[in-house]
C-alpha cells in the first residue's frame, strides 16, 4: 500500500488540480485544465489507492477531491478484487458507510458516489462465497429503525443506489465485467435481496401510513420510499432461463410490466400489500408529485403477470382485490387533475394484462360497477380534455388520460364473445353520448364551452399551419374507438348521427341561402360574418369524421369489409325498411331525407350515408351559386374523405365474402343495380366539380384525386366508372390540359393521370379501348413532341411556358407508370419507352434545372420500380439501354459539380438519391421477376433481340461509378441517402459480386471502407446490410483462388470485424444470422487467421475456469464444420453451433 | 391563356411581358412577379385562417436582376402575374464607356447593355482583357435586361 509520506504533498496535488477544474472557464487555459484532468485520472489509476483515499477523505475539506477520492475507491476494487484480502473489503465497506453515517452535511453529489461505491463493492462481492456482504441489509433496517428523518433518508439513498446497481439497466457502472456476470448478479438479488428491500421499504410505508401529522422531513422521507418502492415494482425481473436476450435487456427496459418470479408469490398475493398502496394513496392524493409515485406503483400492480400466480383462481382473486380497492379509491372522490393518468393507467394496465377469462370469473356485481365506473371516468375524462383543449393547455393530461381509456375499451370489447351479447350497449351509447356532446356546439353541444358554461369569447383569427396534421390523423385512435363503440350501440347511434347531420345540414343550406339573398341585395357589401356558418362546419366536420370511422374501417391494400356489427344491424332491420323508399333517399341527395315520404321506412345505414351525400350536395351547388368563398375547405376534404373509405368498403360489395348480406345493401350499391351506377355517377361528378372548383386548395384536390382511384382501382368498380360520359370529358379535358385542370399541382396531376390510366383497362370493346387511348394518351406525346421539335426548342425551353409543359408531361408520365398492373404493363411500356429517349436529350437541355432534372430521372425510377419485374429479355435491355444513356448525361453534366455547401439540406441532393433508386430498382429484377421470357410481350415483336448489348450489371456498375465519388461521408448523415446507398452496395455485392474484384482500385477501396463504416457505425438496420453483402464476396474470393487479390485481402480484415462484433461487442441479437453467415463464409476463406484470433483471444484469458469454458466453447462451434468449407449444410450447422455459442459464453465476452 | 395551340414558333413580337396563373400552381424554382419586379420563387408555403379557412401561400421571392429579397402573402385562388423571361446568348465583341457590344445572331451590333456592376462584370472585363473569346447570356423580362453569365466559346 502506498505510504502516508507523500499523502500531504499528494492531497495538496489533487486540491489546486480540483481549483482549476472548478474555476471560470476564464480563468484557466486550456492546457492547464487538461493538465488537472489528467492529474485526477492517473490519481484513479493508481496502484491501491486504500490508503491514501482513506486519509483524503478523513482530511480534505475540497468536495470534488472526495468525490474522485470514492471514485478511485471503487474502480480500484473492482480491478483488485482478487488480490485484495476479503477483510479488507469488507473493512473498507464498513469504513466508507460509517463515514457516511458520521456526516450528515457531505455534499449530495458526494454522498451519492460514496454509496455508489458501496454498491459496487456489494455487488462485486454477491457471487464471491468468500466474503459476505449481506450484513449491509441488517445495518440499513436499523438505520430505518432509528427513527431519525436523516438517517432513514440516508437508508434509502444505500437502497437506492443498490437497486440501479443492480438493475442491469443503463443505470449500472461501468465495470468491467462480464454481462453473464452481470446477469448472475441480477438473477441472485432479484431473488432475495430485493425482497428484502421491498419489504423494508413497505414496512417504513405503513408505519408512515398510519402516522396522523407528518412535517415536512417527515413527509419527504415517506415520498422517497414511495419513489424506492415504485422503483421495485417496475423492476425489470430476469426469467430464470437464461436467455441470451438478456444482454438486450441492458438496452431497453421502459414501461416494465411486472412479472416477478415464483418466489415472490407469498409476497405480493399478500392482500395486505395491495392494500396499503391504495391506503397510502388516499393519504397522499393531494400532494401531486407523491401521487404520481403510488399511482405508478398501483399501476404496476395491475400490470402484474406471470409465474407469481399459481393458478388462475388465485389471479382471479387477485385481480378481484384490485378492482375492488380501485372502486372504493375513487367513489365518492373529486379526482384531481394529477390523478388523471395514473388512473387510467391502472385500468389501461388491468384491461391490458389479466384475460378476459379473469374479468367475467369475478363477482359479476363488481365487474358491473368496474365497467360503470369505467363508463364514467371515460366520459368524465372527456370532458375535462375538451376543457384543456378550449383553454388550450401545454399540459393535456385529461387528453391523455382520455385517450388511454379510449384505447382500453377497444381492447375490452374487442372479445365480446366473453360478455353476454348487448352487454356493452348501455355503457357504449354514454361514451358515444358524451364524444359527440363535446365535439357539438351549444346549445346541444359543449364544444368551446369553459366548465361553468361560458362561450369561450377569445374568437381570434389563428393560423393554422398546413404542417399541421388533419383532425382525422391527429386522432384517429379516437375515433377508431368511438367508430367501434358506435357499431356495438348501432341501434342507437346510427340514428342519432342521421338525425344530427340532417339536421346541421339544413341549417347550412338555410344559412348559405340567406347569405346569398344578402350578397344579391346589396352586392359587393363587405365581408359577413361567418361564426355561424364556422360552428356549422366544425360540427358537420365531427360528426363527418365519427360517421366514416362508424360505418367502415381503414385497411391497407386489402379489401375491407362491412363491419359485422352494421351488416347485422341493418339486417335485423330489413323487415321495416322499404327498398324503393330508401333508393329514393339515396337517390335524393338534393332534398331532404324528411321530405320524402314514408322516409322512416329508410334503411338506417343507408340513410346515413345519404346525409353525407346531401352535406356534399348543399356544398355542390353552393360552389354553383357563387359561393365557394363562404364555404370550408375542411369539410369539403372531410366529405371525399368519407366517400372514399365508404366506397372502399361498400361500393358493388361483393356478397361472397360474407356469409349473409343485408338486402338493402345488395339492392343499393351491389353489382350491377342502379343504385350504384348513380352513386359512381354522383361521386364522379363531385370529383370533376371539386377539381375545378378547388384546385387552390392543395389538400383537399389531393384528396379528390385519391377518391378518383380509389373508383377505377378495383376492375368492377372502373367497369361502372368507363360508363359515365363524365369520366370521358374529364380525360379529354385533361389531356388538353384546358382549365381547369391545368392548375392543379404536380402530385395532383400525376395521381390523376394514373387514375385516368386505370380507368382504360375496365371491361370495353376494342374500338372504345382504342378510342379511349386515342383520347388519353396520344394527345399527351403529340403535345409533348410539338414542344421538343420546334427549331428553336433550345432558346425557348426556359420560357416559363414551355417548361410548364415539360414539368407537366413529366409528371404525366410518371402518373403512367404508377399505373402499371401486369395486364397492362405491354401497352404502357411501350408507350413510355418512346418518351424516355426524349427525356434524356432533355436532360442536356434542362441540366442547369435542377427540378427539372430530379423529374426526368424520377420519370425513369417509376418506370424501373413499377415495369422491370414484368420485363422479359429484350424489353428489359431496352430499359437498360435508356438508363445508360441517361446516367451518362447526367454523369457528364455532374463531373467536377460542386458540392460544398454543408449546411445544404437533404432535398438538395435529391438527384444523388433517385440516381441510387433508379440503380436499386434496377437490380431487384434479380428478386422479383414475374416476367416469362417476355410471355406477356408475346405476339408484339418477331423474334427475340439476340445480341445482348447491355446487361443489368453493366448499368448498375456504370452508375455506381458515379455515385461512389459522389457520396461522401458527410451525405452519409442524411439517413435517406445513407439508407439508399447502403441497399445499393449491398444488392451489388449480393448480385454481381464476380464484378467487384474488377472495379478500379480507388472504387474499391472506397466501396471496402463504405462497408466498414456500415457495419461499425451506422444504424443496425445498415449494419446488417453490410454483413449480408460479405458473404457472397467471401464466396466470391473462395471461387476466385486468387489469394493475392484485394479482394482477399479485404476479406482478411472483416473477418477479425466480424469476429470481434460477433464475439465481444454488444450486438443486436437480429443479427446474429446475418454476422454468422458472413462470419462462417470468412472462416472457410482464412482458417489460418482465425484460429489466431481465437488463440490470442483464449490466451488473453487469465482465469483457468474460463479458460477452459471458452476452449470447449470454440471447440464446439466449429466441431460440425472442420475443416470448414462452403456446403450448405455445414454452414447450417455452424449457425446452430453459433447461436449456443453466444448463448453460453456470449455474455462472459461481453463487458460493461 | 392556356389556349391549346401555343405557338413558340413565332418571336416574342407582341408577346405580352408577362402572363397569369393562379397563385397555388406556382411552384418553388418558378418565376413570379412580387412587388412589381420579376422574381425567382425561393420559397413557398401554405396556411389558412383558422381551421375552416381557405388556403393562402406565401412566397419569397428574389429579384432576378437587382438580387433583392421580395415576399407576398395572397389567397390561392388569386391569379398572380409571372414573367416571360427570356435569355440569350451573344458573343462579347468589346467593351466600350461601361457598355458591352454584343454580336446579334443576325449580325447586327448592339452596344446597348450596361457591363455589370458586380463580381461578374469584373470577371467579363478581365476576361476580355486577357483576350478570351466568350459568351454572355442575357436574361431578359417585364423590358428589363442583364448580363447574368458568361459561357467559353466551344468553337
Amino acid at each position: 500500500m502506498m505510504a502516508a509520506v507523500g499523502a500531504g504533498e499528494v492531497i495538496t496535488q489533487l486540491e489546486s488540480a480540483a481549483k482549476v477544474l472548478m474555476a471560470p472557464p476564464s480563468m484557466v487555459s486550456n492546457e492547464q485544465r487538461q493538465h488537472a484532468e489528467h492529474i485526477f485520472l492517473s490519481f484513479r489509476k493508481s496502484k491501491s489507492p486504500f490508503a491514501i483515499c482513506k486519509h483524503i477523505l478523513e482530511t480534505s475539506k475540497v468536495d470534488y477531491v472526495l468525490f474522485q477520492a470514492a471514485t478511485a475507491i471503487m474502480e480500484a476494487v473492482v480491478r483488485e478484487w482478487i488480490l485484495l484480502e476479503k477483510s479488507s473489503i469488507e473493512s473498507l465497506r464498513t469504513f466508507l458507510l460509517t463515514y457516511v453515517l458520521q456526516r450528515p452535511n457531505l455534499q449530495k453529489y458526494v454522498r451519492e458516489q460514496i454509496l455508489l461505491a458501496v454498491a459496487v463493492i456489494v455487488k462485486r462481492g454477491s457471487l464471491d462465497k468468500s466474503i459476505d456482504c449481506k450484513g449491509i441489509f441488517h445495518e440499513v433496517s436499523q438505520l430505518i429503525s432509528s427513527g431519525n428523518p436523516t438517517v432513514q433518508t440516508l437508508a434509502c439513498s444505500i437502497l437506492t443506489a443498490l437497486l440501479s446497481e443492480f438493475s442491469s439497466s443503463s443505470k449500472t457502472s461501468n465495470i468491467g465485467l462480464s454481462m453473464e456476470f452481470h446477469g448472475s448478479c441480477k438473477r441472485l438479488f432479484q431473488e432475495d435481496d430485493l425482497r428484502q428491500i421491498f419489504m423494508l421499504t413497505v414496512e417504513v410505508l405503513q408505519e408512515f401510513s398510519r402516522r396522523e401529522n407528518m412535517n415536512a422531513q417527515m413527509s419527504s422521507v415517506f415520498q422517497r420510499y414511495l419513489a424506492l418502492a415504485n422503483q421495485v415494482l417496475s423492476w425489470n425481473f430476469l426469467p430464470p432461463n437464461l436467455g441470451r436476450h438478456y444482454i438486450a435487456m441492458f438496452e431497453s427496459s421502459q414501461n416494465v410490466m411486472l412479472k416477478p418470479t415464483e418466489s415472490w408469490r407469498e409476497t405480493f398475493l399478500d392482500s395486505r400489500v395491495m392494500e396499503l398502496f391504495f391506503t397510502v394513496h388516499r393519504k397522499i392524493r393531494e400532494d401531486s408529485d407523491m401521487a404520481q409515485d403510488s399511482l405508478q406503483c398501483l399501476a404496476q400492480l395491475a400490470s402484474m403477470h406471470g409465474p407469481v400466480f399459481p393458478d388462475e383462481s388465485a389471479q382471479v382473486n387477485y385481480l378481484a382485490r384490485l378492482v375492488e380497492g380501485l372502486l372504493s379509491m375513487i367513489n365518492g372522490i373529486e379526482i384531481e387533475d394529477s390523478e388523471a393518468v395514473g388512473i387510467s393507467n391502472i385500468i389501461s394496465n388491468l384491461i391490458t394484462m389479466f384475460p378476459r377469462s379473469n374479468l367475467t370469473a369475478i363477482p359479476s356485481e363488481l365487474f358491473n360497477s368496474f365497467v360503470n365506473c369505467l363508463t364514467h371516468l371515460t366520459c368524465s375524462f372527456g370532458r375535462s380534455a375538451a376543457l384543456e383543449e378550449v383553454l388550450d393547455k401545454d399540459d393535456m393530461v385529461y387528453m391523455e388520460a382520455y385517450d388511454k381509456l379510449l384505447e382500453s375499451w377497444l381492447t375490452l370489447v374487442q372479445d365480446v364473445k366473453h360478455f353476454h351479447k348487448g352487454f356493452f350497449i348501455q355503457h357504449a351509447v354514454q361514451v358515444f353520448n358524451s364524444y359527440i356532446q363535446c365535439h357539438l356546439a351549444a346549445p346541444e353541444g359543449t364544444r368551446n364551452l369553459t366548465a361553468n358554461g361560458v362561450a369561450s369569447c377569445e374568437e381570434e383569427e389563428e393560423e393554422i399551419n398546413e404542417l399541421q396534421e388533419d383532425d382525422r390523423e391527429l386522432f384517429s385512435d379516437q375515433l377508431a374507438s368511438i367508430g367501434m363503440l358506435g357499431r356495438i350501440a348501432a341501434d342507437h347511434c346510427i340514428p342519432l348521427l342521421t338525425s344530427l347531420l340532417e339536421d346541421r345540414v339544413t341549417r347550412l343550406h338555410g344559412q348559405l341561402q340567406r347569405h346569398q339573398q344578402h350578397l344579391l341585395a346589396s352586392p359587393g357589401s363587405g365581408s359577413v360574418d361567418n361564426k355561424v356558418l364556422d360552428e356549422l362546419y366544425e360540427d358537420i366536420h365531427w360528426l363527418i369524421l365519427v360517421t366514416g370511422c362508424l360505418l367502415a374501417d381503414e385497411t391497407q391494400g386489402e379489401t375491407p369489409l362491412i363491419p359485422p356489427e352494421i351488416m347485422e344491424y341493418s339486417i335485423k332491420h330489413s323487415t321495416e325498411v322499404d327498398i324503393n323508399t330508401t333508393l329514393q333517399v339515396l337517390g335524393s341527395p338534393g332534398e331532404k331525407a324528411s321530405s320524402i315520404p314514408g322516409c322512416n321506412r329508410t334503411d338506417s345505414a343507408i340513410r346515413l350515408l345519404s346525409s353525407v351525400l346531401r352535406t356534399s350536395e348543399v356544398e355542390s351547388r353552393a360552389t354553383r351559386a357563387n359561393l365557394t368563398d363562404l364555404l370550408s375547405p375542411q369539410m369539403g376534404k372531410d366529405i371525399v374523405w368519407f366517400l372514399k373509405r365508404w366506397s372502399k368498403t361498400y361500393l358493388l360489395v361483393d356478397e361472397k365474402l360474407y356469409d349473409q348480406i343485408s338486402i338493402p345493401f345488395s339492392a343499393a350499391f351491389g353489382a350491377d343495380t342502379e343504385g350504384a351506377q348513380w352513386i359512381v355517377g354522383y361521386i364522379l361528378e363531385k370529383v370533376i366539380n371539386n377539381l375545378s372548383v378547388w384546385s387552390s386548395e392543395p389538400d383537399l384536390a389531393n384528396d379528390t384525386v385519391e377518391l378518383l382511384v380509389t373508383l377505377v382501382e378495383r376492375r368492377e368498380r372502373a367497369n361502372v366508372v368507363i360508363q359515365c360520359e363524365n369520366w370521358w370529358n374529364l380525360a379529354k379535358q385533361f389531356a388538353n390540359r384546358t382549365p381547369p385542370l391545368h392548375s392543379l399541382s404536380g402530385s395532383v396531376q400525376r395521381t390523376l393521370m394514373k387514375a385516368l390510366v386505370l380507368g382504360g383497362f375496365a371491361h370495353m370493346d376494342s374500338e372504345a379501348k382504342q378510342q379511349y387511348w386515342t383520347e388519353v394518351l396520344q394527345p399527351l406525346q403529340q403535345r409533348f413532341m410539338n414542344v421538343i421539335n420546334q427549331e428553336n426548342f433550345q432558346q425557348i425551353c426556359q420560357e416559363e411556358e414551355v417548361k410548364q409543359e415539360i414539368i407537366a408531361t413529366l409528371e404525366a408520365l410518371c402518373g403512367i407508370a404508377e399505373a402499371t398492373q401486369i395486364d397492362n404493363v405491354v401497352i404502357l411500356f411501350n408507350f413510355l419507352m418512346d418518351f424516355l429517349n426524349n427525356c434524356i436529350g432533355l436532360m442536356e437541355i434542362y441540366k442547369n434545372t435542377p427540378e427539372t432534372v430530379n423529374l426526368i430521372i424520377e420519370v425513369f425510377v417509376e418506370v424501373a420500380h413499377k415495369q422491370i419485374c414484368y420485363l422479359g429479355e429484350s424489353k428489359s435491355m431496352k430499359l437498360y439501354e435508356a438508363c445508360l444513356t441517361l446516367l451518362q448525361v447526367y454523369s457528364k453534366n455532374n463531373l467536377g459539380r460542386k458540392r460544398v455547401d454543408m449546411s445544404a439540406e437533404e432535398d438538395q441532393y435529391q438527384d444523388l438519391l433517385l440516381i441510387m433508386e433508379l440503380l436499386t430498382n434496377l437490380l431487384s429484377k434479380e428478386f422479383i421477376d414475374f416476367s416469362d421470357t417476355d410471355e406477356v410481350f408475346r405476339g408484339q415483336e418477331p423474334g427475340q433481340a439476340a445480341d445482348r448489348s447491355v446487361s443489368a450489371a453493366d448499368v448498375v456498375l456504370y452508375g455506381v461509378n458515379i455515385v461512389l465519388p459522389l457520396m461522401s461521408q458527410d451525405l452519409l448523415k442524411f439517413p435517406s441517402l445513407c439508407n439508399q446507398y447502403y441497399k445499393l452496395i449491398t444488392f451489388i455485392c449480393e448480385i454481381f459480386p464476380e464484378k467487384i474484384p474488377q472495379l478500379p482500385d480507388d472504387l474499391f477501396k472506397s466501396l471496402m471502407f463504405s462497408l466498414e463504416l456500415g457495419m461499425t457505425s451506422m444504424s443496425s438496420e445498415v449494419s446488417q446490410l453490410c454483413l449480408e453483402a460479405l458473404t457472397p464476396l467471401a464466396e466470391q474470393c473462395a471461387k476466385a483462388q486468387e489469394t493475392e487479390s484485394p479482394l482477399f485481402a479485404a476479406t482478411r480484415h472483416f473477418l477479425k470485424l466480424v469476429f470481434d462484433m460477433l464475439v465481444l461487442q454488444k450486438h443486436n441479437t437480429e443479427m446474429t444470422v446475418a454476422a454468422g453467415e458472413a462470419l462462417y463464409t470468412l472462416v472457410c476463406l482464412h482458417q489460418a487467421e482465425y484460429s489466431e484470433l481465437v488463440e490470442s483471444l483464449l490466451s488473453s484469458q487469465q482465469d483457468p475456469v474460463i479458460y477452459q469454458r471458452l476452449a470447449d466453447a470454440f471447440n464446439k462451434l466449429t466441431a460440425s464444420s472442420s475443416p470448414p468449407t462452403l456446403d450448405r449444410k455445414q454452414k447450417m450447422a455452424f449457425l446452430k453451433s453459433l447461436e449456443e455459442f453466444v448463448a453460453t459464453v456470449g455474455g462472459l465476452l461481453c463487458v460493461k | 391563356m392556356a389556349d391549346a395551340d401555343l405557338d413558340f414558333t413565332t418571336g416574342d413580337a407582341g408577346a405580352s411581358s408577362t402572363f397569369p396563373m393562379q397563385c397555388s400552381a406556382l411552384r418553388k424554382n418558378g418565376f413570379v412577379v412580387l412587388k412589381m419586379r420579376p422574381c425567382k420563387i425561393v420559397e413557398m408555403s401554405t396556411s389558412k385562417t383558422g381551421k375552416h379557412g381557405h388556403a393562402k401561400v406565401h412566397m419569397v421571392g428574389i429579384d432576378i436582376f437587382s438580387g433583392k429579397k421580395y415576399e407576398d402573402i395572397c389567397p390561392s385562388t388569386h391569379n398572380m402575374d409571372v414573367p416571360n423571361i427570356k435569355r440569350n446568348d451573344y458573343q462579347l465583341i468589346g467593351i466600350t464607356d461601361g457598355f458591352l457590344s454584343l454580336l446579334m445572331d443576325n449580325g447586327d451590333v448592339r452596344e446597348d447593355l450596361r457591363l455589370p456592376d458586380s463580381d461578374l462584370g469584373k470577371e467579363i472585363e478581365s476576361k476580355y482583357e486577357a483576350g478570351e473569346e466568350m459568351l454572355i447570356t442575357v436574361l431578359s423580362a417585364m423590358g428589363e435586361e442583364a448580363a447574368v453569365a458568361i459561357k467559353a466559346m466551344t468553337k
